[in-house]
């Protein structure tokens, strides 16, 4: 495995792979700062860009977006107050705080070392886990894939901030979106009301575009006369000069906090459904219970910053883990992933680490150096990434909207794709505008083919319906989704009218 | 001098004019997943394909529904020869089966690719060595026995063959392309599935068994493995890979298209790939492969037919 490792190194250090590594990780790492613009968005940004690319070459550009845009967070997250995406909120609690009280460049850095020791760390599991991960992939039938997918949708609709009501049915809508067009199985054609185009069903990745980049998008700019005060803060150079054994000695002298805190990260990440912002929530709440001063907590405290940047970069090794394993995308960045992976002609899946084992492990070479190089950039950049930041967002929206479309057109090269981006960018924002959370119609849309195939599949092997509940990884995912629905009722039961906690993380 | 200069100015203004074609990148439609056989062999064929057409060639994997997905979107595709369609003898049996509309003359023939062999694989955590074995345990349990197979297409029928020869019924589960499939049959979901070559690696380490070849003669790359005419059960299944355009695409891009898919073919680093999948290179042009085509069709519909699974 070593020696895998190593070759993966030799040959991911090449000029040819580690460029797009770089300009990829360079790129999220500005999309990562950019208050608004979520990963997912950066991420479809860049794929059109590596359609001509070999397929390890145009991995690693995207593996260098996501790892770059978990960290690219932190900057604005500690210097503004504001997270320039959705998993780098608890970095603002004691971040913001910190930088607040003239120690900047601490509150920088500490972020910075916490997301490079927690990636790390996340990567050590993501090369140690996904071989083993497989095999229990393999064992995976029809039945547990279909219990999987039902736990992890009742998961999010539990998750949401929302009423549970409204979850689930943004999760059914999810997966009606997808019962449009051919059926999986025989190719029966299903609500295409007479149209040639419907035949192969609404398009993936421009619904998921149009929802998301779209309908978020459209929330920003009513927003962003509210961001603009803030914009103007941000507008000096903030002197980040800091002893870097001192703050990289405050991250290593809690090793406990470290680990604990990137175990979440990759425990969340491995789980289908839930994303970076839950898992960096998540530590940091645990490490506001763990911790001997939990009042200091919101004040400007290290711990808080290294919990919630740690949780949040491991989580991006959890998440390749399970596509790399798996093969199935738990989220909507691993949906554009995977679905990057495909165009590059790679299969995921269980049988991926062995037949291609040169590839998953220049993967896994890719990943790894993707953290010093976001080091790297951070070094010279981070003061000048604040500059970016102040860019109006009556020039920024509009640029990512225009990148956007070009990206949904670069998919297919047909016009059909920009008009299913449109009308999917109306209905998602209209749903927002009802109050529905997007986060479960996008991970309704994203599993809905696989749920009906493997349902399909299920009863084609044997109609026996109580194999569901009879095969015990099956039983006991159905088990945990039951649990997860009731577990919801029950907190919105307790906490009325309690503080709500952050959107999940797309 | 200076005439020879004008006729080389002429010359090249004139080679630019017809080589019009290709001028951008060259879409090439695989109907299956990423890591499948059909898409294990058209991708070393794009390296060697892009080589001598001077344009880059994009796969693009269309997977869905028995690859009818994919057929549809290159039959609607414009027909200038920028979408290719990566096809099987698939487009004979959906059609007949009902599965899809688009049927093979949508198509104009560019040239045939390959062909490889079905070989019976049964998965390690079934108990039968040999097809005796296989047809006892099938009789004892009749419909028991899971095939994972994409429906309608040529999984489907290799398996249908030899249970009609066999006499013993099978039960089909959907598994679209091969490469699902190999995830299921070698986690046990399924019992049997229409293999080949490509799988010599997992057969080797044990993880999956191959029962018998459906080819005239053993081959040499699994010298061990019976055919099925030894055993006395008249199967000879393969199946054929080839490219098709768009129906009106013009003469003059088929023809460019054509030359570069023949000296593709003939390039030793494809062969040896193919050899590698124990594929065979089976270079036909447009004429030899169109008449493939009509040939296949006829007996393809017969063999639908025969297995009962004709719809049309």
């Amino acid at each position: 495995m070593f020696e895998l490792l190593a070759d993966g190194l030799l040959n991911v250090i090449q000029l040819k792979y580690l460029i797009p590594l770089a300009i990829g990780t360079l790129i999220g790492v500005v999309g990562g700062a950019l208050p608004g613009i979520t990963i997912t968005m950066t991420v479809i940004m860049v794929l059109p860009f590596t359609f001509g690319l070999e397929p390890l070459q145009g991995l690693a550009a995207m593996i260098g977006v996501y790892v770059g845009g978990e960290s690219g967070g932190l900057i604005t997250a500690t210097l503004i107050g504001i997270p320039g995406k959705p998993s780098s909120i608890s970095t603002t609690f004691d971040g913001f705080p910190m930088a607040r009280k003239g120690e900047p460049g601490r509150a920088v850095w500490l972020g910075i070392w916490a997301s490079f020791f927690g990636g790390l760390l996340g990567g050590v599991f993501l090369i140690g886990a996904t071989g083993w991960l497989a095999d229990i992939a393999l064992r995976f039938g029809p039945w547990e894939f279909f219990a999987l997918f039902i736990f992890a949708l009742s998961m999010v609709a539990g998750l949401t901030e929302e009423s549970l009501a409204k979850g689930l049915l943004a999760g059914a809508f999810g997966l009606i979106i997808t019962t449009f067009g051919s059926d999986p199985i025989m190719s029966v054609p299903r609500f295409t009301m007479g149209s040639q185009f419907l035949v192969g069903g609404f398009p993936f990745l421009p619904v998921l575009i149009g929802i998301f980049a779209f309908a978020q998008l459209m929330t920003d700019i009513e927003r962003a006369r509210s961001l603009a005060g803030s914009d103007a803060s941000a507008g000096q150079l903030v002197n980040l000069a800091v002893s870097q054994t001192r703050v990289v000695g405050e991250i290593l002298a809690r090793p406990f906090l470290l680990l604990w805190s990137t175990f979440i990260g990759i425990l969340i990440g491995v789980l289908p459904a839930i994303g970076g912002s839950a898992a960096s929530v998540m530590a940091y709440d645990q490490a506001k219970k763990l911790s001997r001063h939990p009042e200091r907590f919101g004040t400007g405290t290290p711990e808080g910053i290294i919990a919630s940047e740690a949780s949040n970069n491991a989580n991006v090794g959890g998440s390749l883990v399970t596509i790399m394993a798996f093969g199935i995308p738990g989220d909507a960045v691993t949906a554009v992933m995977l679905g990057a992976m495909t165009i590059h002609g790679i299969q995921s899946g269980p049988l991926f680490m062995s037949q291609e084992t040169t590839l998953a492990y220049g993967i896994f070479a890719a990943y790894l150096l993707a953290h010093p190089i976001m080091l790297a950039i951070m070094a010279v950049g981070a003061r000048w990434f604040l500059r970016i930041v102040t860019i109006p967002k009556s020039i920024l929206i509009p640029m990512v909207l225009v990148l956007c479309v070009v990206g949904a057109y670069a998919l297919n090269n047909t016009m059909d794709s920009v008009w299913v981006l449109g009308l999917f960018g109306l209905v998602g924002y209209g749903l927002v505008k009802l109050g529905f959370p997007l986060a479960p119609l996008i991970l309704g849309l994203i599993l809905g083919d696989q749920i009906e195939v493997n349902l399909v599949r299920a009863l084609m092997t044997d109609s026996d319906l109580w194999l569901f509940v009879t095969r015990p990884i099956s039983a006991f995912l159905l088990a945990l989704s039951v649990l997860s629905v009731v577990l919801a009722l029950w907190q919105r039961r307790r906490q009325r009218r309690g503080p709500t906690e952050p959107d999940v993380d797309f | 001098m200076k005439a020879l200069a004008w006729g080389i100015a002429f010359l090249s203004l004139a080679g630019a004019a017809q080589a019009a074609f290709p001028e951008r990148p060259v879409k090439l439609i695989v109907p299956w997943a990423a890591g499948g056989d059909t898409d294990n062999i058209f991708r070393p064929f794009g390296q060697a394909f892009q080589k001598h057409l001077g344009q880059t060639v994009v796969i693009a994997n269309i997977g869905g529904a028995s690859g009818t997905v994919g057929a549809r979107e290159a039959k609607a595709a414009p027909a200038d020869g920028y979408t290719l369609f990566a096809v099987h003898d698939f487009i004979h049996l959906t059609y007949y089966t009902g599965v899809a509309d688009t049927s093979y003359s949508d198509f104009r023939p560019v040239c045939s690719v390959a062909s490889t062999p079905s070989v019976l694989t049964a998965s390690p955590k079934t108990k039968w060595q040999s097809i005796p074995e296989l047809i006892a345990d099938a009789k004892a349990r009749p419909g028991a026995v899971t095939v994972g197979a994409t429906l309608g297409s040529t999984s489907h029928f290799f398996p249908a063959i030899v249970e009609k020869a066999a006499g013993i019924k099978l039960k089909y589960v959907s598994y679209d392309g091969l490469a699902q499939r190999m995830n299921a049959i070698l986690g046990g979901h399924i019992d049997l599935t229409d293999g080949n070559l490509t799988q010599k690696g997992k057969v080797d380490a044990g993880q999956l068994r191959f029962l018998a070849i459906a080819t005239e003669k053993r081959n040499a790359e699994i010298p061990n493995v019976p055919t099925f005419r030894e055993l006395g059960l008249d199967v000879v299944y393969s199946v054929t890979r080839g490219l098709l355009a768009p129906k009106n695409t013009p003469d003059a891009v088929l023809a460019t298209l054509e030359g570069a898919c023949i000296k593709a073919l003939a390039e030793e680093s494809f062969a040896r790939s193919m050899k590698a999948q124990g594929t065979e290179v089976l270079p036909l042009d447009r004429k030899g492969y169109g008449a493939f085509l009509d040939r296949v069709d006829g007996e393809n519909k017969a063999l639908a037919q025969e297995v009962g699974l004709l719809r049309r």
